[in-house]
């Protein structure tokens, strides 16, 4: 039996009431079913850990992750959340690229070792076989995570499946938008894709394909904890000390994100995160550099 | 007569996995009569942690898995702290129990709501656009007024799974992956605003998992009580334990121990053995114990089916997961099947985030959290605990001091596991056969018993 529109908000209306429950949730519901044009977006896994969709579904500061899915985008293939399995769900991914004019996601790095046979998608469906049938009809490819840009800890030595990020696949492409990160801070993809939608061209990107406005000052520069002990020369020289992390194996010289501003996990829309790696004593493990991890290993010292 | 089902992908879950179920009549219903489950990504974290700084494999082996960092973290403190001869102070352990603990329930929040509900559910009408279509539809869904509540859950879910993340941020820097546990401990340290903070979303979170989570299961099991009966698999269960409760880890909250031919027995890690028969890896690989194992891929080898290996613990099939854990604890023993999971994972939400409330009591603002021991040249260790989805082990060698050898035994690798070598099957291909399949272009019974496992197929291959 299906419910109609009105049958719906009455129910959800009666839900609210009886149970005390808040009314974002159901808002953001009328709204999806008020019939908005959302962007289409093809999200596809590779060698990769999941970790960028499960930072993803963390969003708050911009939208949570109801008003995204509900909303901002149409996600017409994720194998973690789509309700359809098997065939019925390629045909979703098939049918939107044949409409064209998707964002086109991809998390997790690409094996070439073995013609791809490292990683297989769907029968048949190598993932090196799936960015090459999915990349020419797409707007945007936007590289999630830093496998899927550079390769990440998918291409640690010895590269065992021979990764490569997206780029390293494709080539430079104008439509690629790497965004780094392991996992990816859920502000950078959301953020990134807010961009898209309203300017309808790619954010200022610097030589790693990565949009400035996130990734533009050198973790070490702005530091809270170097800052608040510049000059007294005060470092750590034991995990969990306070003090600079200089010493440990801190990453934060050769790293460009603005971690030591966003921080982690926000708790409410529009409000930055309350913890990240340094303000928690550990060191930067530079996470969202193309040269991560091989070139950032080993992350203590000590 | 005879059909074949490939689904592939299987959807809603970590990973890479394809199911296939060859289905016949038999006694006039129509029933799964073979399963084959296989693992259809490799990514060789084993190989690649070789030669690496023991220190770093917690950082490391933190992204075999987006959905249990942290289990693997803590995995890995152990097998080190094993190997270090070291083990936390009393903050560090229960900053590190609290970490899990948030992930814990996240995880149990996001698989209940998120992955597997809409099996259940037929949310046309309701959800009118990607991801939810298209979809099965089958005429035993909850439709209706209890479907559009249950959809209001779920988007409720999505902020409480979001909150557990929040909280488990305040000692573990961010989630996923954390930054803070290290071998000997943590590097965040304890104050009385982050016990606070804490104190505040778990209390809001405990809320949601009494008042909506466990109605919401148990109403489940109301509603399809031919689940109950349905996805039994092998019947034996194994579980690490977790949660440690004294520094040494000799008592947990959750204890080790399985259950298996009908008798209750304790854990020896020697006793555990991955075969490779149906498995793409070489001979070599196979037939050996984690401490000595060994992992070569093999490409198109004849036969083999997944790049999951099939881990035994003394030659039998072993299942594992939150029912397992609260199965040996004596929580849970209503019975084994695909609806007795998703109850028992719904319940040990409720176990762990009550006695995460406790917890915060045992921290001491301005006491150690770290314990600090430099590198061996040359040692061994081996760290068991449990991941959301079931009994997880790290295996380290050490030389030089540098890791001469790391293996990784993860929960789904247990569940999803092809055939071994005796020829047993894995516990969800066991599950599946017997399974009735109404209708064939949309075998959500299938789906439902491979959902109530929880698979996570980027920790099985890992």
């Amino acid at each position: 039996m299906n419910i109609t529109r009105r049958d719906f908000l009455r129910a959800s209306a009666a839900i609210v009431a009886a149970r005390g429950l808040k009314e974002s949730g159901v808002f953001a519901l009328q709204q999806a079913l008020a019939g908005q044009t959302a962007v289409p977006v093809i999200w596809l896994q590779g060698l990769g850990c999941n970790g960028d969709s499960v930072s993803l579904l963390n969003t708050i500061y911009y939208a949570s992750a109801d008003e995204l899915l509900l909303n901002t985008i149409d996600l017409e293939y994720h194998p973690t959340v789509m309700a359809a399995a098997g065939d019925l769900a390629v045909s979703a991914a098939e049918d939107t690229e044949v409409a064209g004019g998707y964002v086109l996601v991809i998390e997790g790095a690409i094996p070439t070792g073995a013609d791809g046979a490292y990683c297989t998608i769907w029968e048949g469906m190598t993932m090196q076989n799936a960015l090459t049938t999915f990349a020419p009809n797409a707007s945007f490819i936007l590289a999630v995570g830093t496998c899927a840009a550079y390769g990440g800890m998918s291409a640690g030595a010895p590269n065992p499946t021979m990764c490569k990020g997206v780029t390293g696949v494709l080539g430079n492409l104008a439509k690629i938008i790497n965004i780094p990160g392991c996992p990816a801070h859920p502000d950078w993809i959301v953020g990134t894709i807010s961009y898209l939608l309203e300017n309808g061209q790619a954010p200022p990107l610097d030589a790693n394909r990565r949009p400035l406005m996130y990734f533009g000052n050198r973790i070490h520069d702005w530091c809270y904890d170097r800052r608040r002990f510049c000059g007294t020369n005060y470092k750590a020289t034991q995990l969990s000390q306070p003090g600079c992390l200089q010493n440990l194996g801190c990453k934060g010289p050769q790293t460009y994100a603005d971690c030591y501003m966003r921080k982690f996990n926000s708790g409410e829309k529009g409000r930055f995160g309350g913890n990240w790696c340094i303000g928690a004593r550990s060191p930067c493990q530079g996470c969202v550099q193309p040269n991560y991890p091989d070139g950032m290993s080993p992350f203590f010292a000590g | 007569m005879a059909t074949t089902i490939k689904v592939d992908p299987l959807t809603r879950i970590e990973g890479h996995l394809a199911v296939e179920v060859n289905i016949e009549s038999v006694g006039g219903t129509q029933q799964v009569v073979d399963a084959k489950c296989s693992g259809t990504a490799f990514r060789g974290f084993e190989p690649i942690l070789a030669n690496r700084d023991p220190r770093d494999a917690v950082y490391y082996t933190q992204r075999i898995c987006g959905v249990c960092p942290t289990s693997h973290a803590q995995a890995s403190a152990l097998c080190l702290e094993q190997a270090f001869g070291v083990t936390p102070p009393t903050n560090g352990r229960v900053i590190r129990n609290l970490i899990l603990g948030a992930d814990h329930i996240q995880s149990h929040v996001l698989h209940f709501y998120h992955l597997a509900a809409l099996d259940y559910i037929n949310t046309t009408g309701i959800l009118n656009k990607g991801p939810w279509v298209p979809r099965y539809v089958t005429s035993d869904m909850i439709s209706g007024p209890t479907a559009s509540m249950l959809v209001e859950h779920y988007v409720q879910a999505l902020a409480i799974r979001r909150k557990a993340h929040e909280m488990g941020a305040i000692f573990g820097a961010k989630l996923p992956c954390n930054s803070t546990i290290v071998c000997g401990g943590t590097t965040e340290v304890v104050s009385a605003e982050k016990i606070n903070d804490f104190r505040a979303l778990l209390t809001e979170i405990r809320a949601f998992v009494d008042d909506v989570y466990i109605p919401d299961v148990q109403a489940l099991g109301s509603l399809f009580p031919q689940y109950f009966s349905l996805g039994a698999g092998c019947g034996n269960l194994l579980a690490f334990g977790v949660f440690d409760l004294d520094n040494a880890g000799n008592t947990k909250l959750l204890a080790r121990g399985r259950y298996t031919e009908g008798a209750y027995g304790s854990v020896d890690p020697a006793q555990i053995v991955e075969y490779v028969k149906y498995s793409w890896y070489t001979d070599a690989s196979g037939n050996k114990n984690p401490a000595v194992g060994i992992t070569e891929p093999y490409v198109g080898k004849p036969g083999a089916y997944s790049w999951d290996k099939a881990p035994r613990y003394a030659s039998k099939v072993h299942e594992a997961g939150p029912l397992a854990r609260m199965w040996v604890n004596g929580d849970y023993r209503n019975g084994v099947s695909a609806m007795d999971r998703l109850v028992a994972r719904a319940l040990e939400s409720k176990k762990v985030a009550d006695a995460m409330d406790g917890w915060l009591n045992e921290l001491v603002v301005s006491s150690p959290v770290y314990n600090q021991k430099s590198v061996p040249v040359s040692a061994t260790g081996v760290g068991l605990t449990e991941a959301p989805r079931g009994a997880l082990a790290h295996w380290i060698q050490i030389s030089g001091s540098k890791i001469a050898r790391y293996q990784v035994v993860t929960p789904t690798s247990w569940n999803a596991s092809p055939k071994d070598d005796l020829e047993q099957k894995g516990p969800i291909e066991q599950a599946l056969i017997g399974a009735p399949v109404a209708d064939t272009a949309q075998p959500i019974e299938v789906l439902r018993i491979v959902h109530s496992f929880d698979p996570c197929l980027a920790c099985t291959v890992h």
